[in-house]
């Protein structure tokens, strides 16, 4: 009974907002964007993953087809990694754009990754993107405020409010009826977008993942619609709650998240790699150049060496001590370097936790952290990517080094440079490169993420209590 | 005609309006906030190209003194270019946090170093800057539609209108002054902390007065469209909130859908050359040299370089298999053999920015801010022109080089005295850009 009167003030408002042009249009323009911002992103998304996996094949398929080599020059051949688009970046591509998406792999080096997206797309993309998370997160608020400013001070300009208190209508009802309204109507930008959601669970992503992100984006709208029906009940006419709700739009969506990002990079600021790598290279310096035996960093090794052998001379050791020096300091040079960019990646999160605590002050904030961590498009997998790269980088390079130790002969290895007949005994198989792993990056377990999102979701629902207080305080301040 | 005594009527009655006051406040401290937090962060950019330069000077000096024969001292070496932010980078800091301004580079083949990134943070690029060309391209039309939505609306809602139309001498100066002292203050708040900035930062008054004009151009085009859709015809009976409602539609259509429409139809239509290919293709043949007869390396890069096709011959007794003449000559083959790709790559990244800015004469926004990073040398085809500077010194650091490793002189730490040094270049290439232009 009492269910039945909120659903006839909610059919009320969507006759009067199928009757007013503006309301349609905007209805319809935001279900059009929505659903073109899907099919688009899926194409882009799908065809992105598609290039990377052929590019990723490739390089595998080059490093192993290579010919019988030395194999330190197989450590200078390096490998290319390519980083996969996960199942969510269809709906939030995040920070997909602004990093590059491949890494080049070589002995002695981290290098940086290449090609991002953001690059060729001319600045045109620098404050919207057709992506759906965008038009979720910054401009279906707009929508629902362009239909649902006036819903409540409408009946009241109109006289209509008197009336319908009078009959018997409760203010709760009466609030309830319009906030259902506009959250039907807001289901209209959400609908595609869950849709889309429910096909990438089905796919490939965890459920609970899935769920949680698709519910972030449902309390994101329920946000929307109840302030803006507490709006256009609090205040006494339309133009000023029409003023009111645009203002908190510009701040809440707009401003807050990019004053967060500039506040994030001048209050700690980080070094950038390049100046890091000055830093790597003076302690890598003291370390020893692995490709010189006679560094005098590397005498100790070869003392120990000799005496475990218990030879008098590298020559009659039974591994090749090239081999040993170059595997012995890319291991400690590998350790530097880690610990430089383990160092940068601790500086970038930190920005990233200076941005996203403006979510305290506006849920666009907190919901696009919860959306990008979710969906494995943030700085954090960002970061999972780097290591990942990294450890194979370790890996590949380290494993050509045993071989270099284990299945050359150090004398055809001294004489490589003296005719090339010389140098062509001073190789190994090609088999050995079998030695390279796939790769085949995913983003951290279903697990990690959520936990990585708990923070955020605080946020989130300090908003829900937040709202529902302006709720009941409009509710009570209702008068005709 | 308008009279004074209107403009001073309508100047009385809007600075008594309290919302009026606020949004001006709020748009001044939006303006000095953007402005200095671009300022800080131009400053941060060029402590830290200073404080680049002298390590990179050090540790190159420190490198150098170690080796003992050109070929080595080109291998280890490394020489940092850089773009500086220009004078007014601050007010837009434009495409500087996905390009790259700085590189550290050497002799090898540069395809595989030149798109090396080190750039920001890839989260707070994403988030987007808040810098002085946001204010005033995207959240200043928003405040010029909250500021004259409701003009003549609220005139009418206080039963003043007919008042006003009757005593005013002529009905459309009323509107027109009104206007007028709306938005000269709404730009005055906006500029006057730019023009303090730029002056204190050093910026060329000519640059500071051509951002003035771009930001009141951009004032105007809105205060138009505003007033258009004011006083059509067809919208007579909307009310005032569903005007604004057409307002922000025009804001967000030319402001959102066209650029993303335009982003999504120039990528599907420009074809550009895959990244991976560039640097696949570039190692490839880098790697391949080794495994290849000496001569195949030797033809290519006679091709290109055929004043030293006499010099390609080397002491078989010395270095058979090995040879740093050869060696810098197929990381030139390399090079060359990637060139069109990577010619393909940066032909598609200007055409598409050609095209773009076709595509911001539909877009006020987009308009406004892309002439803003131009004026301040932070568009893509500044950043692209940085690449081309970094392009040139490598090439003048190979004919350094090859010199050496071809005629072979005597090494000396002296003769590296001669090393070519990056400089960044200066403004006139900006003045050219610009010219070109307008």
């Amino acid at each position: 009974m009492i269910f039945s009167v909120v659903k006839t003030i909610c059919a009320d408002q969507w006759r009067y907002w199928l009757r007013t042009k503006v309301a349609a249009t905007v209805l319809l323009l935001g279900a059009i964007l929505t659903l073109a911002a899907l099919v688009v992103n899926a194409f882009h998304i799908e065809e992105a993953a598609h290039a990377r996996d052929h590019f990723q094949t490739e390089a595998e398929e080059r490093f192993k087809a290579q010919p019988d080599k030395h194999p330190h020059r197989m450590v200078h051949y390096g490998h290319y990694v390519f980083r996969a688009p996960t199942p969510l970046s269809v709906i939030e591509p995040g920070v997909d754009t602004y990093t590059g998406n491949a890494i080049f792999l070589e002995g002695h080096r981290q290098n940086s990754a290449m090609f991002a997206e953001q690059r060729q797309s001319a600045g045109l993309t620098r404050f919207s993107s057709l992506t759906p998370s965008f038009l979720a997160l910054v401009l279906a608020p707009l929508f629902i405020i362009l239909i649902g400013y006036g819903s409540v001070s409408r009946e009241r300009e109109a006289g209509t409010l008197t009336l319908l208190l009078s009959q018997g209508t409760t203010r709760w009802q009466l609030m309830l009826g319009k906030l259902l309204a506009l959250i039907t109507a807001s289901g209209l930008f959400l609908l595609p977008l869950l849709l889309a959601c429910f096909y990438v669970a089905f796919s490939s992503e965890s459920v609970l993942v899935v769920l949680l992100f698709s519910l972030s984006y449902a309390v994101y709208f329920l946000l929307w619609a109840a302030v803006v029906t507490a709006c256009s009940a609090l205040f006494e006419k339309s133009s000023v709650s029409f003023t009111m709700l645009i203002v908190i739009w510009m701040a809440a969506c707009v401003l807050l998240p990019r004053i967060g990002s500039s506040v994030a990079t001048n209050a700690a600021p980080s070094i950038g790699k390049l100046e890091a790598d000055f830093k790597v290279v003076e302690k890598l310096r003291s370390l020893g150049d692995g490709h010189d035996v006679n560094d005098p960093a590397f005498k100790k090794l070869k003392e120990n060496l000799l005496a475990k052998y218990d030879v008098d001379s590298v020559d009659d050791l039974p591994v090749n001590f090239r081999g040993v020096v170059a595997q012995y300091s890319e291991g400690r040079q590998a350790k530097v370097l880690n610990e430089f960019a383990e160092n940068r990646m601790g500086e970038e999160l930190e920005q990233a936790h200076i941005a996203r605590q403006f979510g305290w002050l506006s849920p666009t904030v907190s919901v696009r952290a919860i959306s990008t961590i979710l969906a494995g498009t943030s700085l954090e997998t960002h970061h999972r990517f780097l290591r990942e790269a990294e450890a194979l980088r370790l890996e590949f390079v380290q494993g050509l080094n045993k071989v270099h130790v284990e299945k050359l002969d150090y004398k055809l290895d001294m004489n490589r440079n003296a005719s090339e007949e010389a140098a062509e005994k001073a190789v190994v198989d090609a088999d050995n490169w079998a030695l390279l792993s796939e790769f085949d990056f995913k983003p951290e377990a279903a697990n990690t993420r959520i936990s990585n999102a708990l923070i955020y979701f605080l946020q989130l629902f300090v908003w829900v209590c937040i709202t529902t207080l302006l709720l009941k305080a409009a509710v009570r301040r209702l008068n005709p | 005609m308008m009279r004074f005594t209107d403009l001073k009527r309508e100047a009385n009655f809007v600075f008594g309006h309290r919302q009026i006051k606020l949004t001006l406040l709020v748009v001044f401290l939006l303006s000095v906030v953007s402005l200095w937090s671009g300022y800080a962060e131009m400053q941060e950019q060029q402590a830290t190209i200073e404080r680049l330069l002298e390590k990179d000077q050090i540790e190159r000096e420190a490198v150098i003194t170690q080796q003992s024969n050109f070929g080595m001292v080109a291998y280890y070496a490394f020489h940092l270019t850089y773009a500086p932010p220009s004078p007014l980078a601050f007010a837009a800091v434009g495409e500087r946090d996905v390009f790259p301004w700085k590189h550290r580079i050497r002799m090898l083949a540069l395809e595989g170093q030149i798109y090396e990134s080190d750039t920001d943070n890839p989260e707070l690029a994403f988030l987007g800057r808040f810098d002085f060309a946001f204010v005033t391209s995207i959240l200043l039309p928003l405040f010029i539609i909250l500021l004259l939505y409701d003009l003549k609306a609220k005139e009418r809602e206080a039963r003043r209108f007919d008042l006003l139309n009757v005593t005013a001498r002529n009905a459309h100066a009323i509107w027109t002054s009104r206007v007028l002292v709306t938005l000269v203050p709404l730009a005055l708040v906006t500029l006057t902390p730019f023009v303090v900035f730029g002056l204190a930062n050093g910026a060329p008054v000519l640059s500071i007065l051509t951002v003035c004009a771009i930001v009141i151009g951009n004032i105007a085009i809105w205060s138009a469209i505003v007033l258009v859709i004011g006083t059509a015809k067809r919208f007579a009976n909307f009310s005032a909130t569903h005007l604004a409602s057409v307002m922000l539609g025009v804001w967000l259509v030319t402001t959102v859908i066209v650029p993303v429409t335009a982003h999504t139809v120039i990528n599907s239509v420009i074809e550009t050359p895959e990244g991976g290919d560039i640097v696949l293709t570039q190692r490839e043949a880098v790697n391949s040299a080794w495994d290849k007869p000496v001569e195949d390396t030797w033809r290519a890069f006679i091709a290109t370089h055929p004043q030293w096709a006499d010099y390609t011959e080397f002491d078989p007794e010395r270095d058979s298999s090995f040879n740093w003449k050869w060696y810098y000559a197929f990381q030139q083959v390399g090079d060359q053999t990637a060139s069109e790709l990577s010619r393909g790559f940066q032909a598609s990244t200007l055409q598409k920015d050609t095209i773009a800015s076709y595509v911001a004469l539909f877009s006020p926004s987009l308009l406004t801010q892309r002439l803003l990073s131009s004026a301040a040398d932070t568009d893509v085809e500044a950043m692209v022109s940085y690449e081309n500077d970094v392009r040139a010194f490598h090439k003048s650091l190979r004919k350094f080089y090859y010199y050496h490793l071809f005629k072979d002189p005597e090494f000396s730490q002296e003769s590296l005295k001669a090393l070519p040094q990056f400089t960044p270049s200066t403004d006139t290439s900006h003045n050219n850009r610009s010219g070109k232009k307008e």
